[in-house]
């Protein structure tokens, strides 16, 4: 527009929008707002997530009443019929759930260059916040109806549920916790939402196992508090503690060798669990939001 | 409230970004003031986006500093004011892409209560944008099913949602098609007469030409010119005419070139070896170049009907004119 008018000197009409200050509140809000959103993008996800979970379960449910119809006898102890649930698959659920709600939660932003529209918006630290607080809570919800279809069947069985399926549900949410936090360090560093999910998938399915028999091969006898996936023996572990900490058991090893005795641990005590968590959840958070930071003025 | 269109909005003091050994912008200085639309030019890689990130602070500046005017006065962007400074820009920044299974109401939604715009006018004003727009038919639809155009629409209604008085856009037209081109182009027009504040930037001459007040040139992350195109024109003092002329046949053409250079070349107030006059076949359209002087201009037209062309069109159109004025300050054995 070639206009020598600009020059001159004109009042222009300034629109004044009564928009919240910046400032704390508006912060704590943006992080709800996050929540908000974030819980509409991943309905789907947590709607197929509920189906499987549902689904495990029903098929767990199924093995069970087809025994009892061979006239194979429940368990006398309720806690026994309850660890059916929680041995087989369920470790396996929550990292296929955890992979799910959080393979997107940094890369997408990335990916997609979503993070063009957002971050002038929003600063990463409340974005991430808000973004894990949802997927978690999703997340933990669908643990969460797990147990409660368990708790259920199994009321209808022996008339009672056990109390320490609710001490099995805490330590269920706090490894989904680590569990996502391991994802969301993958997705700060990957550079897609499906490889983050595949790449997670692996490790924490593969990889860590495979780690796991490494060091029995070798002999290794100590607890393996390193591997994250070995934290995931307290969800059932903790059904009846004091647990067997470890079982020496016979296997054939790799080229048809003569079988060998190892040691193979089971769960960890209560406080490692704890502090293992803990630590594993905080040094994946703190690594995700420094590479999530360092993103910010690198890759774009 | 009514404020002068001298007041200062935003200031880069030296801005300067390295990546490496790189500078992919380097000292630049510029000021926009308020209600103006300011183009900002410059190839592919010139430095436009990365300077339109700092704006945003999705990039730290490497030396210099971006000011804002905010509560009256201009301030220092920092990480610590960016929420308060920024909150009256509303940012296109390259070519975002949306969540398709989401639709504009709910993503708007989202980003308006991000700035804080009041929750009880939320709706009304993303119905009175998306209208704005020609998407009010869309509002509750997937964005996944939108064409290229209709998200880019929805980029422009994310910068503008929470109402901000600058706006910054980063490239809005690239790969639009013509029709959509000149919507956004109206859009732009439009949120001038609004009394908004623009920063534009593009590498498509023409759509900078039509709308700009200002134009910066940007090359090789340099600021190398930054004016009105009219003082620019009068600057570098060249400018293009385009005419045409009635029943030319092709055969004729040559004949018809030959003789118009004898005729305008005195005219033209250009040197004799850096004088042209070309014809396009395509278009029919003869291009010749000459100082810019309106009296030159009119003794052209003057000559070419005194000599019996019969000229049916005769202009000087602006996107030609910063094509030449662009090639002109960023090839260096020109300049």
């Amino acid at each position: 527009m070639r206009s020598s008018k600009q020059q001159e000197q004109i009042l222009i009409d300034e629109i004044i929008v009564d928009r919240e200050k910046a400032g704390l509140k508006r912060k704590i809000t943006q992080i709800g707002n996050t929540l908000t959103f974030e819980f509409k993008r991943n309905l789907r996800n947590f709607i197929i997530m509920l189906v499987v979970f549902a689904s495990v379960f029903f098929l767990l449910l199924l093995i069970s009443e087809l025994q009892l119809a061979q006239d194979v006898a429940l368990p006398s102890d309720p806690v026994d019929y309850v660890g059916g649930y929680l041995t087989q698959f369920f470790g396996f659920l929550i990292i296929i759930s955890a992979s799910l709600f959080g393979g997107s939660i940094i890369v997408e932003d990335f990916k997609k260059q979503t993070g063009n529209l957002l971050f002038p918006k929003i600063s990463k630290t409340r974005l991430l916040i808000g973004r894990l607080t949802s997927r978690y809570t999703l997340n933990a919800i669908c643990v969460s109806f797990y147990y409660i279809l368990i708790s259920i069947v199994t009321y209808t069985k022996y008339s009672e549920i056990p109390i320490t399926l609710w001490a099995s549900l805490g330590w269920a949410l706090l490894y989904t916790f680590t569990i996502l936090t391991f994802v969301t360090f993958m997705s700060s560093i990957m550079r897609s939402t499906s490889a983050t999910i595949i790449v997670s998938i692996l490790f924490l399915l593969i990889v860590f196992n495979i780690v796991m028999m490494i060091l029995r091969f070798a002999g290794l006898t100590m607890e393996p508090l390193f591997l994250l996936t070995y934290y995931e023996g307290i969800i059932s572990g903790s059904l009846s503690m004091p647990n067997p900490r470890f079982a020496e058991i016979m296997m054939p090893t790799p080229g048809g060798g003569d079988p060998v005795l190892f040691t193979q641990w089971l769960t960890p005590t209560e406080p490692a669990a704890l502090i293992g968590m803990l630590i594993y959840a905080s040094l994946f958070l703190v690594l995700a939001y420094l590479i999530y930071q360092r993103r910010q003025s690198k890759s774009e | 409230m009514n404020k002068s269109n001298q007041e200062v909005l935003i200031q880069f003091r030296n801005l300067t970004r390295k990546f490496g050994d790189f500078y992919a912008v380097k000292n630049i200085n510029l000021e926009i003031k308020r209600g103006e639309i300011v183009g900002f030019l410059g190839p592919n890689g010139a430095g436009k986006s990365t300077a339109m990130k700092m704006m945003a602070l999705l990039l730290d500046p490497t030396e210099g500093e971006i000011w804002i005017r905010g509560n009256g006065e201009l301030q220092k962007l920092t990480r610590k004011n960016k929420d308060y400074l920024l909150d009256n820009l509303g940012f296109l920044i390259e070519n975002p892409a949306f969540y398709g299974d989401l639709s504009p109401r709910t993503i708007l939604n989202y980003f308006a209560k991000l700035k804080g715009y009041p929750k009880d006018k939320i709706n009304d004003r993303i119905e009175d944008v998306l209208k704005f727009l020609g998407l009010e038919a869309w509002i509750d639809k997937k964005i996944k099913t939108f064409s290229k155009g209709m998200r880019q629409k929805i980029g422009i209604a994310s910068a503008i949602i929470h109402d901000p008085d600058i706006i910054v856009l980063d490239e809005p037209q690239t790969g639009l098609d013509p029709k959509a081109r000149k919507e956004v182009r109206d859009f732009i027009l439009e949120l001038k007469q609004m009394g908004k504040t623009i920063f534009l930037s593009s590498h498509l001459l023409y759509e900078i030409s039509e709308v700009a007040d200002r134009v910066a040139i940007i090359h090789q992350g340099r600021l190398i010119a930054f004016d009105t195109l009219d003082n620019l024109e009068a600057k570098t003092k060249k400018s293009i005419i385009n005419f045409e002329l009635l029943n030319t046949e092709d055969k004729n053409q040559k004949e018809f070139l030959e003789k118009t250079k004898s005729l305008v070349h005195p005219l033209t107030g250009i040197e004799k070896d850096l004088s042209w006059v070309k014809y396009n076949e395509d278009t029919g359209v003869f291009q010749m170049i000459f100082d810019g002087d309106p009296l030159n201009q009119l003794k052209i037209l003057r000559v070419l009907i005194d000599n019996g062309f019969k000229v049916i069109e005769f202009s000087v159109p602006k996107a030609g004119l910063l094509e030449d004025l662009f090639i002109e300050l960023t090839t260096p054995e020109v300049k």
